[in-house]
């Protein structure tokens, strides 16, 4: 069996298989989705360790004709940069079934959308086909709809309807992108590996390049979350239920920056050098705008979600750099602020399912009733604060070192945006966490030994790649070179 | 090869006469209670069909009844979709039956003159064929329309479609006089061959082509032809807007295909820009229109306008993709919208309410009857893996080969406006709470026609390649 193709299928057949479990058997219920979940995460876990570092190229490449007449094919693999996102992906989702453990109400149905949404996502990371990419992109984004309207809290209505539009508003747009990049290249053909080899030998003309970038950069931008689309995201993030808001923060929006890497800059290396200049701009005003709004909020989640888009603004701006360092820092930054994510989406959903409310200053010293979740918040905040020992920091950092040159002033935006990242947060934990306890959370209930899991889990995963980089570095570099090897020889074409 | 008896060529439609003389004399002598059974006769009765269609794939393109009658693979994979239609309708009837006042055994008999009306159309190889098939679909359905006697809205339903669709068949029979005027000929086949030698096309001719099409556009609901939809949609008895939807539709595209792209083949330029401002027109007019609907049929006319309208884009990129994608988007609407209509069905006989708001909360009144219209509806709006998106993308794709990228791009964003208002009842069934709690039962035909479409919405979403394989030979082998 193919690892990649069984960590795309076995959430799906986990889902198919809780549709013959009955309702009421909710333990079972929760077993065969941890069990499907739980098995990718040991395939990517294997794949990470047995990765042919230094190998450029795809590995583990499953190919399957499906309409030769067309050139689609079912063909997925993975390289160094969708081999850390598949990561990613298996640890979000495999902790997010854990936390999900605490859903009451119509288990079955939650946990197929979930599991549904979980193959779709990992169906995107390991697509190498655009007519799969896309088939699982959109199978990525409709589950969510129902996760949020039914489970989520607040506005959830407009919020969903809201996610679900813009994103499928980005999707299409990027289809037709897609589309127009396959009637253009003239080699009728949807596979990526064989596209890429193609373009490289009869580029698409440079004009017609810089007219499709955009189709591609704006739909795939949307769940980046790009500013200024960047607004159904904190939304969502709110209104869902504490498990879809770490898969989204933490997964889900790296499809995009990982779409963009992927297939715009690969297909189109002309288009990215006349519009990624752009793009660095607009991560000052994600990482800045972001940033000041995330200020002035006072419910956790909306903290969290617009600090979300802010540091997206990193992974842009490493993106935007094209060169490895920038890049290597982008992709790290993806994994180490979806597990930091993840992380605090699931200690603030364990307060709110008992205190139903998420405004920082209705809590107060909950440090003292709940030490667990709260050091487990605390952690995440200061990762994403860039504390050295965790992988943000050294992402970051290197999208500092990757940008200084070519983006000086989003570079300075991007260091100050530390300060502002570390002033919300570090106001979040003083007023949620410290000072008197508010006696209205004295019965507040800390994680029980099995709860504990899923954040020992997540944090260890974070300091793993804080202490130790190399881990994930040596990946992601591996294949980051032969991404800006479509553009190299345009860079000398324009320099000359 | 040689040309069949005309005995095996008819066979189809000889059958069907026969089940509706049948269904005439078993309605004579069982009581009106008895309808049901009728029903269940009418149903199974047609099944035979699909074996015998099936059958004839392998006895080539003929032309036959002095050039009347055509036996190809494109009328064979139409009778297909027309025939899973009826059987869809007939259970939906039988479903329905209480809510029809009286005349049960009629409206079967009514439903299969329909369908033989469809059956030929698919058949007719000269415009007086063409123009006897299409006025026998078009007035069985002003019946069938008004069937509800004691419903006012019925009855409007149609008067309209009486009214608005005998100006379409006038407008199809002045476009036919010129036709012949200035060819000679009412046959396709020696029209055709005169357009392939033609340098360009007379005045009259195009002006005769213009109307033909635009009586066509009537029955497949494209604007500006599509006034009638909204309200035959609502007031029509479910069963008969279902077929309307994709029986009568499916017939208005096979016979646009026909015309446009096979007679007059190799003159695009002629009709293409036509075609993609209907297209585009169409798409936007039903997608918009659908979003402030509140009753259920309504909105499905409105979609089904958009429908049309994506359909279209298919008829105006007249490239081989294009048109198989036609192909293959009717089949695939077949089951979807199916699934829809007989949720519809089911549901309605519980609660005699079609507005959104009475579905509240079905996710927990049947499970299954909520599942499946959740997948019905995502496939209408064209998400993957399901039916409709493969259609979706290959009209698309078509479009954006051909250069009409404006057109590309509203299809795709119309997509989104559907969502929204699909998504709209897929939140009313799931989460909000319903007025009245108790279950709804699914009879087991019902619940067997839904598995039906629930694999087949499924199955040609994810392994296209039979049905594209299908489709395709239907556009070229003809």
């Amino acid at each position: 069996m193919n690892p990649v193709t069984a960590i795309i299928l076995s959430p799906v057949l986990g889902a198919l298989v809780l549709l013959a479990v009955p309702q009421r058997r909710e333990d079972w219920v929760r077993r065969v989705s941890a069990a499907a979940t739980g098995i990718p995460l040991l395939f990517a876990l294997w794949m990470v360790f047995h990765f042919p570092r230094g190998e450029a190229g795809y590995h583990w490449v499953h190919r399957l004709d499906w309409l030769p007449a067309l050139g689609i094919q079912y063909q997925v693999g993975v390289d160094g940069i969708s081999l850390t996102l598949l990561l990613l992906h298996t640890l979000c989702s495999f902790t997010g079934v854990l936390v999900s453990y605490r859903i009451k109400e119509r288990v079955k149905e939650y946990f197929v959308f979930y599991l549904l949404l979980i193959g779709g996502v990992a169906g995107v990371f390991a697509s190498l086909d655009l007519f799969f990419f896309y088939l699982f992109y959109e199978m990525a984004v409709i589950p969510m709809f129902p996760l949020i309207g039914i489970w989520g809290s607040g506005e959830k209505e407009y919020a969903t309807m809201k996610l679900t539009l813009y994103l499928t508003a980005g999707a299409v747009l990027a289809l037709i992108g897609l589309l127009a990049v396959y009637a253009v290249s003239g080699a009728h053909s949807f596979d990526l590996i064989f596209l890429e080899h193609f373009l490289r030998q009869n580029p698409i003309p440079v004009p017609l390049q810089r007219w499709l970038f955009p189709f591609l950069l704006i739909g795939f931008g949307v769940i980046a979350p790009m500013w200024p689309m960047h607004s159904w995201s904190p939304l969502g993030h709110a209104a869902a239920p504490s498990a879809v808001s770490m898969l989204h923060a933490g997964v889900l929006m790296k499809l995009g920056s990982y779409a963009i890497l992927r297939i715009a800059v690969q297909l189109l290396p002309a288009g990215a050098y006349t519009w990624l200049p752009w793009v660095a701009g607009i991560s000052i005003m994600n990482i800045l705008y972001g940033g000041f709004v995330a200020m002035a909020q006072k419910d956790m989640k909306f903290i969290i979600g617009y600090s979300s888009s802010s540091h997206m603004g990193y992974v842009l701006l490493g993106l935007a750099c094209l060169n490895p360092i920038g890049l290597n820092g982008a992709v790290l930054l993806m994994f180490a602020h979806g597990i930091m994510t993840a992380t605090a989406f699931a200690a603030v959903g364990h307060i709110y399912d008992q205190t139903h409310t998420r405004v920082a200053s209705e809590w107060g010293g909950l440090a003292r009733q709940v030490p667990f979740i709260a050091t487990a918040f605390i952690m995440a905040a200061l990762a994403s604060a860039g504390l050295p020992g965790f992988g943000n920091f050294i992402a970051e950092l290197l999208v500092f070192f990757g940008s200084w040159n070519s983006y000086r002033w989003p570079a300075l935006a991007a260091v100050f945006g530390i300060v502002v990242t570390a002033f919300y947060m570090l106001r979040a934990v003083r007023t949620g966490f410290f000072g008197p306890l508010n006696p209205r959370w004295a019965g507040l209930k800390d994680a029980t030994a099995f709860e504990r899991v899923p954040y020992l889990i997540l944090l260890a995963a974070l300091m793993a790649v804080g202490c130790w980089p190399k881990l994930l570095l040596d990946l992601i570099s591996t294949s980051t070179p032969s991404v800006l090897s479509h553009l190299s020889p345009l860079k000398t074409v324009a320099l000359l | 090869m040689t040309a069949p008896a005309l005995a095996t060529a008819l066979l189809p439609e000889i059958w069907l006469s026969g089940l509706f003389a049948l269904l005439l004399t078993l309605d004579l002598c069982w009581k009106e209670e008895r309808s049901t059974t009728l029903g269940g006769v009418a149903a199974i009765g047609l099944l035979p069909l699909f074996p015998i269609l099936a059958w004839q794939t392998g006895l080539g393109r003929h032309d036959l009844l002095g050039g009347m009658y055509r036996l190809d693979l494109l009328a064979l994979f139409f009778k297909g979709i027309f025939t899973a239609a009826t059987v869809g309708v007939i259970l939906m009837t039988r479903e329905m039956d209480r809510s029809i006042p009286r005349g049960h055994g009629e409206f079967y008999l009514l439903i299969l003159s329909a369908a033989f009306g469809m059956f030929l159309a698919a058949s007719a190889a000269s415009f007086v064929m063409l123009f006897v098939a299409l006025e026998l679909i078009s007035i069985t359905f002003y019946v069938l329309t008004a069937y509800l006697q004691n419903n006012l809205n019925s009855l409007e339903a149609g008067m309209k479609y009486l009214v608005l669709g005998s100006l379409a068949s006038g407008l199809l029979l002045y476009g036919t006089a010129f036709i012949y005027g200035s060819t000679g000929s009412m046959q396709f086949s020696a029209i055709e061959g005169m357009m392939s030698s033609a340098q360009s096309l007379s005045p009259a001719l195009l002006f005769g082509l213009l109307l033909v099409i635009a009586g066509l556009l009537f029955k497949a609901a494209a604007v500006p032809f599509h006034l009638w939809v909204p309200d035959v949609y609502q007031g029509a008895p479910t069963p008969v807007t279902a077929f309307l939807s994709v029986g009568s539709k499916s017939a208005g595209f096979l016979v646009i295909f026909r015309i446009v792209q096979q007679l007059f083949i190799g003159q695009n330029a002629q009709w293409a820009p036509l075609m993609v401002w209907v297209a585009g027109l169409t798409i936007l007019y039903g997608n918009l229109g659908a979003i402030p609907q509140r009753n259920i049929k309504r909105l499905l006319g409105y979609s089904s306008i958009g429908h049309a309208g994506y359909l279209l884009i298919g008829i105006a990129t007249a490239s081989r993709i294009g048109s198989t994608a036609v192909n293959f988007y009717l089949a695939s609407y077949l089951f979807t919208n199916m699934a829809v209509f007989l949720v519809i069905a089911a549901f309605s006989r519980r609660v005699e309410s079609d507005e959104i708001k009475a579905y509240a909360g079905l996710s927990k009144r049947s499970p299954f009857l909520a599942a499946v219209m959740f997948i019905g509806l995502l496939s209408l709006a064209g998400v993957p893996p399901l039916a409709g998106f493969f259609g979706k993308f290959l009209l698309l794709l078509g479009a954006v080969t051909e250069g009409y990228l404006v057109l590309a791009l509203i299809g795709a964003g119309a997509v989104v406006v559907s969502l929204y208002y699909y998504l709209q009842i897929v939140y009313t069934m799931y989460a909000k709470e319903p007025q009245d709690p108790s279950p709804i039962p699914v009879s087991l035909p019902i619940r067997l026609a839904l598995w039906v479409c629930l694999a087949a919405m499924l199955g040609l979403g994810i392994w296209q390649a039979p049905l594209l394989k299908i489709s395709f030979a239907a556009i070229s082998g003809s």
